[in-house]
This record gives C-alpha cells, structure tokens and sequence, in this order.
C-alpha cells in the first residue's frame, strides 16, 4: 500500500511540474515572439513615422512635391527633384564605378590570386568596409576633393567640358551631345556630385565584392573543372561559367551596394557642395536626400520640417524596395544550392 | 587556329591583369584612407584630447564627446543586445521555416543596410518629440534618444548572427538535452545560448564596431553639447557628432580636432573586428 | 486492451515469453510526412535483458528506437501511429507527459554530446530537472551515475573541467552517465560506438553487459558483431518491416528467415 501511494504521489508531482513547464514554455515563447516582432514594428514605425511628418508637406505639395526643383525656405515652397536627382545621380556613378572593380576584385580572389594571398586581401578589403562612413566623409572633404580640384577637374573640363579655362572648346565638347555640360562648370572647388559618387563607390566597393566573392565560391568546382578541362582560360571560366551560374545573386549584391549608397549620409554629405539647384554638369555641387536632412533638420521648423520627413519617406521606400530585390535575387542562388 | 588561341590568351591576359588592378586599386584606396587618418589623427593627438572638453573649443578637447559615447553606445547595445538575443533564438529555435519567421528573418535582412538616417528621424518622432511635450520642453533631444537609435541599428546585426549561430548548433544537442526531459526554453537559454556563446559575442562586437561609427542616426536624437553629460536624459556629445560638427567648421584647428577624433574613432572600431575575429577563430577551433 | 490488442495482431514474439515485458510495441506505423517509415511494427521487448535491433541503412531501426521517447515529435511532420505499452500504459498517448516519458527512457546518441559545460554539471544537470537534491545528496548522485558508467575513476579528478576536453569515449560513457542519473528504466542506445575507436567500442560493450541488471537496454546498430555480443535478442529490420525477432543464438545460427540468413551472412546490405 504506502508503495502505491508513494508511486501515485511521484506521478502527480510529474503532472504538476509537467503542466509548470508548459506554463513557461508559452511565457518564454510569447517572450521571444515579441522580440522578434520589434524588429517588424521598427521597419513600421520608420515608415509610418517619416509618413506621418511628411503628411502636410503631401498634402501642401501633392504630386509637385516630387517633380518640383524648387526648395526655397524663404517663400515656404519644396520641391523633392534636386536631393532625389542628387540621390540617383551619385548612386548611379558610385555603381559605374564599384560594379567592375568590384567584379575584378572577386575574380582576382576567387581565380587568379594565389591561395596564401586570399585571405589576407580578402580581410583588408573586408576591413575597408568597416570604416565608419564619417571617416570616408572626411577624408573625402580634407584629402580627396582637393586632390580631385587640383589634378582631375581641370583635365576634364578642358578636355571634355564645355566651359574650359582657355576659352577654346575641346572636340570632344565640341562633336559629342550632353558630354560637354555634364563636365562644364565654372565652381571652383572640387565638392561635387562625381566627388560624392567616387567615394561613395569606395564605400560600397567592399560591400560587392564580398557578396560577390562569396557567390562565386558557391560554384561547383565540378563545374569549372570541366570546363578547365576542355581548355577553358581562367577568364573564359569566370565569364562564361561562373558568372552566368551566379547572375542572380551577383544582381542581388549590386543592389545591395546600391541600397547602401542611396541611403548614405555622412560619405556623401560632406563632398556633394550642399547646393539645392539643379545642374546638369557632374562637376558642380549638388544635395542628396540624406545631406539635406543632415544639414537643414536641426533648425527646420513647420513646412520645411514635414518636406525634411517626406524626403526621408521616400529615400526609406526606395532602398526598401531595392534592398528587397537585392535580397530577392540573393536568395535565388541560395535556392538553388538547396539551403 | 592559333591566330584564335593567340586572341584568347590575349583576352585572357588583359582580363587577368585588369582584375589584379581591380584589386590593387580598392587596396590603394583602403591604404590611402587609413594612412591619412593615422597621420593626421596622430598629428592631432594631445592630452588635452582626454582631458578637456568641447566648451573651449581650439583649446579645448573631447572628452566629453568621448564619454558621450561611450554612454550612448551603452545604451544601444545593452538594449539590443538582449532584444536581438531572444529575437534571434527565436527564428532559429522557434520560427524556423515557418511563414512569419521567414519574413521577419528576410525583413530584417533590409534593415540591416536600412537608411540610419531614417532610423535617426524615427526616433526623433517617437522619443524626442513626446519628451519635449510630455516635459514642456525641459528634455528634447537626450544621449538616451541617441542610444535608442543606434539600438536600431545594432539590432539587426544582433538577430542575424545569433540566428544564424544557433542554426549552427548540431541538433543532436537539442535532443540529448530533450531526451532527458529538459523542457526546451531551458534548453534554450542554459544550452544552445551557451554553444553559440562565441558566436553571439561576436556579433554583438560587431554591432557595436558598427555604430560607434554612427553619425546621422545621432544629429536629431542626442544632438551634441558642449559641456559634459552624464544623465542620459541631457543632450549629449558624441564622437561622430563632434568629428561632423568640427569638420564642417573653418578653422584649422578645429580640424585638427576632428582628425583626433577620426583617429579615435577608426581605431576603436578596428580593434573591435579585430577582436570578434579572434574570438569567432578560437570558437571554431574549440567547437570541432 | 492488451488481450485485444494481442488477438488482432499476433505477435511475433514467443521468444521473449520467459521473462516479462516492458515494452509491448503493436502495430506501430510511422510517416516522414508521406513518406512511411515503419510499417506495422509490433513486438514485446523484455525486460532487464539487451535487445538489439539491426538490418541495413535505412531500415528504419533508428526511427523505432526515437519512437520509444518520442523524441521524433521535436520535428514537424513527423507522425507515429500504433501503441507503445511502458508498463501498461501508452506512451505515445498525448496524455503521456514527456517529463514522465523521459524520466523513464534515457537514450543516449550516436555521436558523443557533452553539453558546453563542466563534466559534473553535466551529469547533474538532468537530475537538477526533475528534483530537488542537497548538494551532498547532488554530489552522490553523480558520482553513482559515474562509476554505473565506468567513468568515475578517470574524471574524479577534473570534475570541474570542460566536458568537451574528455576523449570520444569518456565523453560517449559521460553521455550515460548522464541518462542513467535519472534513474530511468529504459536505456535506448542509438548506435552508440559508432564514432569510437575499438577500444572504447569494447569498453562500452562491457558496459551494456552489467547496465542490464538495473536497465531494459535496446540497442540500435549496424554491427552484426556487436549485436551477436552484447544482446540477449536480436530484431531484423528491412524496409521499415520487422522480419524477425528472436534469441540472439537463434537469429545468428538457425535463423527463421532467408532475408535475415542473406543479412546476416553478408550477401546484402
């Protein structure tokens, strides 16, 4: 009998903690369920928030807002087109520039470099992509535009601009459309937006060539090794064999370096010249999204604040739906390696 | 035959070498930029750095900036660190190919190369604006405003390596510890957490290398002040803040300052991924 | 119930008949998804004797074994069908708490799994699950579950060491140190030498040989040899059916089967 008992009670004791357990487990599990949604909340927020305090530069504006290039504080009237021209512009040649560096790169340390040298390159390049954006910043302002103002811009705008310092117009100015005005300009200094978009590509070269590098090392050495073997050269590999195996993804990086460079503030700030005009020439100053709302938002107030946020909606929604692509692609070779 | 052998070996060549100046090049970049700023930032060096604050300005230092952020980068990363722990063992224990956790595991995905400067505006409507109202304008912008954001930043980071290192963990841990009846929240928190120790460590080193770069996400949120601060709830300098706000003056000096403070700044957040690397090589070695 | 049970599917089991037993598995049917597994599995396993199960990869003898814990519900999708009868009472009833199931069915698994911590705690962090003990009372515990295990000399000096610093073998025998801590009636042993050099391999044999006393011990593996040494009875598993299941002696000299013959003499698998 007292076994019995003993053996009854030990199993309710069982059943007791059994049920404490399950009490737990759904605490512990709500606990991290609500973790996870904070991150799903800060994306809302960051949207809804720079929504809700573009809401009377929208409504001011409308449509206008968006394809207007006037931003004139005094007469409370802005127009979005200047800092998004600047946005797109810098991103634009920064992608110009890193794209095929950055294919190089990865070519160069996932073919050609010898294996002893890989790692060591592969860790200093990483290493630039640690670099705050602030120190590109400002060695963009201290060091480079000057470099750029005194050794680069002269050349293109005598050679390629339609404003040259002698008066005489190169052929090139001369014979080819559009060439002219995008390197003519009569600014002095070297802050400009083909400045900002050459470090910006700096800034984002690491962040290509590492997806790239690491896609690239996703391809079956089966695959390559038939091709070496039917006499296939290391660039005939890397062209016809691994970068068409790994399109979708090597997209997915570029996307991602240009989600990167949209939404850059500080690199960009300090080399873009902070001018709210459009000008057709690389060579002049300009505004993007983001160096405008550093620069104006601390003292904004009313009209000008709300236009600062729709700005900053917008910029959020665009690098979302280009993050969203990049990912997308990315996920694609992800797919079809069976992860 | 060989006139096309000869092109493609050409071809082949030409491609080879572009790539090694591919290579050269973003490594002329990384050394141009790094060696600026040891020279000028070591040129700037000075005990007044640590000593003084920004109040008197050409002469003064930044040891305010530098105790700023310190305090703001603690805020951040104390707050993200636990958040993005458990949001993490979440997708990778929990959610694990179910629909919600995949989009939350792709969602914050985009927030981790997300605008900082929007994140900086965001909490500048959530916190700064409320603050100002709730307190009649006596607390506006605060180094606590300024840690939340760089949170935001940090958490990301945070999630995605603490998914991913848990992923790691063989399963057959998950079923020894079951398999001695071990419910699987204390699995969780007294096993797996602890096999991916080194893991989550260094993803927490990196988010914090990450935002002690920050700048844009602190301009509306802990603002800058020239005096020291230490109650999180004042404005409060930074680093970056001070580097942007010094490097937008004219004066000589003041850029001088900035160096310094580039320099201090640049070093801190290299040793960090040093650090993470060293600690990611050893947890490897120990694990296998 | 039992006798029901026993009139619908005639249990292949009159070997076991002599002693009592423990587990009585009938009609147990398993899917991974749509895929089955098992197909209408059922026998009698007895108790305090070996039982080994053997027959080639994917025979599905691993599934059986998880099947016995229900440590296969971790995973989605994974489904068992049938009865499970742990000293009268279906264990793979949804009523059957896991706290009460794996306080009952310790396994230990293929590959060695210490837990990231020191080589006491690991022992003790099961028991700490399940009661309340002084540190005394702890400390006994642990140091019983060790020498059970023929681990207790070897590590009583370093109790306070990374378990992860033991060789493959200490840390497979720390792995039942640690089930049998519970004080479990049931061992389930998931090909457990089959990532330890020979020596440790004999050592463990050894071991399942005086754990039988106190434990009603199934061992899955895929050594034949093994199997013919250490178990009481043996069951042949091949795609996912039990074709056999006997007296080791039986299963290895005059065996029922032509499949288990073929097996067992190596022509396949």
């Amino acid at each position: 009998m007292p076994a019995t008992e003993t053996a009854i009670s030990a199993t309710d004791i069982l059943e007791q903690r059994s049920r404490r357990d399950a009490r737990h487990e759904r605490l512990f599990r709500w606990l991290l369920k609500g973790c996870a949604l904070l991150v799903l909340a800060s994306l809302l927020g960051a949207a809804g928030a720079t929504l809700w305090g573009g809401r009377d530069a929208f409504s001011a504006f409308g449509w206008h807002f968006l394809v207007s290039s006037e931003w004139d504080p005094g007469n409370e009237v802005y127009g979005a087109l200047v800092p998004v021209y600047g946005t797109v512009v810098t991103s634009f040649i920064a992608l110009l520039i890193a794209v095929p560096i950055s294919f190089g790169i990865a070519v160069y340390l996932s073919e050609v470099a010898p294996t002893w040298l890989r790692t060591p390159i592969a860790s200093a390049i990483e290493l630039l992509a640690g670099i705050p954006s602030i120190i590109y910043g400002m060695w963009g302002l201290f060091v480079f535009a000057p470099f750029f103002a005194d050794h680069i811009k002269p050349w293109l705008t005598s050679n390629l601009g339609n404003k040259p310092d002698d008066g005489k117009l190169s052929w090139v100015a001369e014979h080819v459309p559009f060439v002219g005005k995008l390197f003519g300009s009569d600014y002095p200094f070297g802050a400009s937006i083909l400045v900002a978009g050459i470090v910006l590509a700096i800034m984002v070269i690491p962040f290509i060539s590492s997806v790239m590098r690491e896609v690239f090392q996703t391809v079956p050495t089966r695959l390559k090794e038939s091709a070496y073997a039917l006499g296939s050269s290391t660039w005939e590999v890397s062209w016809d064999i691994v970068l068409p195996y790994t399109r979708s993804a090597v997209i997915g990086g570029i996307f991602l370096g240009l989600g990167r460079a949209l939404g850059e503030t500080m690199a960009v700030t300090f080399v873009l010249g902070n001018a709210m005009h459009l000008s057709a020439s690389l060579l002049d100053p300009g505004a993007s999204i983001a160096s405008t709302i550093a620069n104006q938002f601390s003292e904004a107030v009313g009209l000008q604040k709300s236009a600062l946020m729709a700005l900053a909606f917008l910029l959020f929604v665009v690098t979302f739906i280009v993050l969203l692509i990049a990912r997308l692609m990315l996920r694609r070779l992800a797919s079809k390696e069976g992860r | 035959m060989s006139a096309l052998y000869l092109r493609r070996r050409i071809t082949n060549a030409v491609a080879m070498s572009l790539s090694m100046l591919a290579t050269l090049v973003g490594l002329a970049f990384l050394a141009w930029i790094l060696w600026e700023t040891l020279r000028q930032g070591i040129g700037a060096l000075d005990l007044k750095l640590f000593t003084k604050v920004t109040a008197y300005g050409e002469d003064g230092g930044l040891l305010n900036s530098m105790v700023g952020s310190l305090i703001i980068n603690f805020i951040g990363i104390g707050l993200a660190t636990p958040i993005g722990v458990l949001a993490g063992t979440w997708l990778a224990e929990y959610a694990n190919r179910t629909r919600l956790g995949e989009s939350i595991r792709f969602l914050n995905d985009i927030l981790l190369s997300a605008p900082s400067i929007v994140m900086g505006l965001f909490v500048y409507t959530i916190i700064v604006l409320p603050s100002t109202t709730l307190t009649h304008g006596s607390t506006t912008f605060s180094g606590f405003a300024g840690g939340v954001a760089l949170a935001l930043i940090a958490l990301p980071v945070i999630v995605r390596t603490t998914d991913e290192m848990l992923r790691l963990v063989p399963s057959t841990l998950r079923e020894a510890a079951l398999s001695l009846g071990v419910p699987q929240w204390k699995l969780t928190l007294q096993i797996l957490i602890r096999a991916a120790r080194s893991g989550i460590i260094t993803g927490v080193l990196l988010a914090l290398a990450r935002i002690s770069g920050e700048t844009a996400p602190l301009l509306f949120t802990a603002f800058g002040n020239n005096y020291m601060a230490f109650n999180p709830m004042d404005k409060m300098s930074s680093l970056p803040q001070i580097i942007y706000q010094y490097a937008n003056d004219p004066g000589d000096a003041m850029h001088a300052l900035a160096w310094a403070g580039a320099f201090v700044v640049t070093m801190f957040v290299l040793l960090l991924s040093l650090a993470s690397r060293l600690i990611l090589s050893r947890n490897k070695v120990s694990h296998d | 119930m039992t006798d029901s049970a026993l009139a619908t599917n005639p249990a292949p089991v009159a070997a076991a008949a002599a002693v009592a037993p423990k587990l009585i598995v009938r009609d147990l049917n398993f899917y991974y998804g749509g895929f089955q597994a098992l197909k209408s599995i059922s026998m009698d396993i007895p108790e305090k004797q070996v039982t080994a199960i053997i027959g080639p990869s994917g025979c599905g003898k691993s599934t059986l074994l998880r099947i016995f814990n229900r440590i296969y519900a971790i995973y989605p999708k994974q489904e068992a069908k049938g009865s499970i009868e742990l000293d009268g009472e279906n264990v793979l009833d949804p009523g059957y708490s896991l706290n009460r199931l794996r306080s009952k069915v310790g396994m230990v698994f293929q590959k060695p799994v210490p837990f990231p911590m020191t080589i006491f705690e690991n022992v003790a962090y099961g028991i700490r699950h399940h009661e309340k003990l002084s540190k005394a009372d702890m400390e006994g515990r642990v140091e019983q579950a060790m020498r059970s295990a023929a681990l207790w000399d070897e590590v009583k000096d370093k109790l306070k060491q990374n378990a992860l610093g033991l060789s493959g073998g200490q840390q497979q025998r720390l792995c039942i140190a640690r089930a049998i801590a519970l004080r479990p009636e049931v061992l389930l042993l998931d090909e457990p030498t089959s990532a330890l050099d020979p020596i440790a391999t004999s050592r463990i044999e050894q071991l399942v040989e005086e754990l039988k006393s106190q434990f009603t011990i199934v061992i899955v593996t895929h050594n034949m040899q093994q199997a013919a040494r250490v178990s009481d009875l043996t069951a042949f598993m091949y795609l996912g059916e039990l074709i056999e299941f006997d007296q080791t002696e039986k299963i290895f000299t005059k065996p029922g089967k032509k499949q288990t013959e073929d097996y067992i003499t190596g022509r396949f698998g």
